[in-house]
């Protein structure tokens, strides 16, 4: 289903955790970056799939070869299966945005754009473009934070900060393109999160058997920073029986754990901003991305802009779709010419 | 807040171009680096030069000063010994009405347009190793992905060795000068007595009482025929000013963008920063001048992602934004005093 013109336009937020899709023709949808293969013959006949993606994947992951191929925000290297699975991802995103690619006589021409990390280096740009090379007609490959200021029109005065699962990254908006000295990139994000509660839980109750996954729903169903509202309990097996855990302090421990390193970053990239504009870009702090959503973290990143002389930081309406709202505007405000470009 | 559509424009424009840039296999453009006009250009090099040759002049002169001529002892005759430091400072006082101080880069800003990559080692001078893993092999091939990268930015780059050669320190030194190029880049991979020790680390030319660097200077510098000694007198009475701050600079730059990019596909990477070391290939040489310890090699980690191309590739992109990086504050500095 493409617009009248036969052209679908596409922003695309490849997300480590999440991928995200706005298209021109008003759809817009989410899913879980996993991709998954039946282990064996039995495992194909019990799924009737040849290949499960997002939620469906992650719940039938016993059965499955599963793979997460985004790591830290790009593609994984070295693995054909993870290549795979990142074009299994578009696919299954442009199929929900109303690809139809059966239809070889009214062809929709499609045009993304996509999303990465800040500090995502040429080569990997290359390595997307390649992966995703015969998926879509023109390709545009932008910063996950700038993409996410253009949605906003915010591109003057005012820095994003994109808290995802692979990655924080950040970005200065001066009213240019921005260039390396304007974006950082931490690894300090969702993921790291997620690994630190499993640890801490792991020393607190070492006997008690617990995933990745479980920790992951554990902290975006109670994750916070500051003060407890309540004490945080969940329930895991222990030797096998379904025991309940106080994890409050070890979720605040690592929740918190992301708030010293971006606000140091926050503190680093202030000073490059000229003077007499700091305070408006200071006032003008934009948090975005999944991870944005822990409660109380945006308080706690403002308490660390006091030293500085205070901020304002603000969220987005709907940190899923950001990215890819923005994706999609750039993808509709990119005359043909440019499109002819990048074919 | 709404943006002007022309603003929306503009940056559309930057986004598309900096895509571009990425489909031709270029290093993205950055908007604050204009070509300068070679009508401006001149005045700034010739002064640049002219300050240059009379540091230099100036520098030949206070060597050449005969021990007799001062209050200071005397070498022992017959013996090739140098003057001590404070002979040195003696002599200086004399020539000047006060002592040369540290001269602010600024004031003489280069641009850069020519550019020489010194891949280490070469030869039957294998670097370090680990099985099939050897750094003279590492750094010709991080030093091709470089130069690659460089050229198509509209640089000159030249290469002391293209292929498995050996080369004295000396003679590589002799290339950079001869060549008249602007920067000089050294590309060199780290061994470390512990396994598990693991970063990048940048150095310009200094001093250094650290042990470790010692040796790793005594290793790096072992075809020059210069001791520690000689060359410490040379790097204190002689080494000030202009080249010294643009090589830190340079340092800095190549350092910050080596790890904050490496730091993505390798987290557990060390920062092991900007460092001053006597290596006689940055004595020797006249431009800006680093050396680039842009792995360890005995780390096993380090190792594993040196064998991949993609990472070997990541470093050589690493090292090309460094020196952008570095061309662009000078081109801004010159800016600034035109």
């Amino acid at each position: 289903m493409s617009d009248s013109s036969g052209t679908l336009n596409v922003g695309i937020d490849l997300g480590t955790s999440h991928c995200a899709v706005s298209a021109s023709n008003g759809q817009r949808h989410v899913i879980e970056s996993y991709v998954g293969w039946p282990v064996d013959m039995v495992a194909r006949k019990v799924l009737k799939k040849d290949v499960l993606v997002g939620t469906e994947a992650v719940e039938s992951r016993t059965m499955l070869d599963l793979h997460r191929p985004l790591e830290r925000g790009l593609v994984k290297e070295g693995s054909d299966k993870d290549l795979n699975a990142v074009q299994v991802l578009l696919r299954t995103l442009l199929d929900l945005a109303g690809v139809d690619r059966g239809d070889k006589k009214n062809k929709t021409i499609v045009r993304a754009v996509v999303g990465v990390p800040a500090e995502a280096m040429r080569v990997n740009k290359q390595q997307l473009r390649t992966t995703l090379d015969g998926e879509v007609d023109a390709l545009m490959i932008v910063s996950e934070p700038f993409a996410v200021a253009y949605g906003l029109d915010a591109l003057l005065h005012s820095m994003v900060v994109d808290i995802g699962a692979g990655t924080t990254d950040f970005c200065v908006m001066r009213g240019r393109f921005p260039t390396e000295d304007d974006q950082r990139t931490l690894n300090n994000a969702g993921d790291s999160v997620d690994e630190m509660l499993l640890k801490q839980i792991g020393e607190k109750y070492p006997e008690a058997q617990i995933s990745i996954f479980m920790a992951r729903e554990w902290k975006e169903k109670h994750g916070f920073v500051g003060k407890p509202q309540q004490r945080i309990k969940v329930t895991a097996p222990i030797k096998g029986t379904p025991t309940t855990l106080d994890i409050t302090d070890e979720m605040r421990t690592a929740c918190e754990s992301i708030v010293g390193p971006i606000t140091e970053t926050m503190l680093d990239l202030l000073p490059r901003v000229a003077p007499e504009f700091q305070e408006k870009v200071r006032n003008n702090i934009i948090l975005s991305g999944g991870s944005s959503q822990i409660a109380g973290l945006r308080a706690a990143l403002e308490e660390g802009l006091k030293p500085v002389g205070g901020g304002s930081i603000r969220g987005v309406k709907n940190p899923v779709f950001e990215g890819s709202d923005g994706g999609l505007a750039l993808a509709l405000d990119a005359p043909d010419s440019d499109w002819d470009k990048l074919g | 807040m709404s943006q002007t559509p022309s603003l929306k424009r503009q940056l559309l424009r930057q986004a598309v171009a900096d895509n571009v840039s990425t489909l031709k296999g270029e290093l993205p453009p950055q908007p604050s680096r204009t070509a300068a006009s070679p009508k401006r250009q001149a005045p700034w090099r010739l002064m640049s030069l002219a300050a240059l040759t009379i540091l230099a002049a100036g520098i030949l002169l206070m060597l050449r000063q005969t021990p007799s001529a001062q209050a200071n002892p005397s070498p022992v005759p017959g013996t090739n010994a140098l003057p001590t430091a404070a002979a040195m400072k003696s002599a200086n006082e004399r020539r000047f009405v006060t002592a040369p101080q540290p001269i602010d880069s600024d004031v003489f800003p280069l641009e850069v347009k020519r550019i020489v990559v010194d891949p280490g080692h070469g030869g039957d001078d294998f670097g370090t190793a680990d099985n099939d893993l050897v750094e003279k092999d590492l750094t010709l091939d991080i030093a091709l992905r470089l130069a690659k990268l460089l050229r198509s930015d509209g640089y000159e780059v030249l290469l002391t060795r293209e292929d498995d050669r050996k080369l004295s320190l000396r003679e590589r030194a002799g290339i950079a000068n001869g060549q008249h190029s602007d920067l000089f880049i050294s590309i060199h991979v780290n061994w470390m007595s512990t396994r598990q020790a693991r970063g990048v680390e940048t150095y310009f030319l200094g001093t250094t009482e650290d042990p470790a660097l010692k040796e790793l200077t005594r290793r790096e510098n072992r075809e020059s025929g210069y001791s520690l000694a000689d060359m410490k007198y040379l790097l204190e009475g002689i080494y000030t000013g202009v080249r010294r701050d643009a090589s830190r600079q340079f340092a800095d730059r190549v350092q910050r963008s080596l790890f904050g990019s490496l730091k993505r596909v390798n987290p557990s990477l060390k920062n092991r920063g900007v460092k001053t070391a006597p290596f006689v290939v940055l004595v020797s040489t006249e431009m800006p001048a680093i050396l680039a310890e842009v792995s360890c090699l005995s780390n096993r980690e380090e190792a594993r992602l040196l064998a991949r191309p993609l990472y070997r590739d990541g470093i050589a992109e690493a090292l090309a934004r460094g020196i952008r990086g570095y061309a662009d504050d000078v081109h801004q500095t010159e800016e600034k005093g035109s």
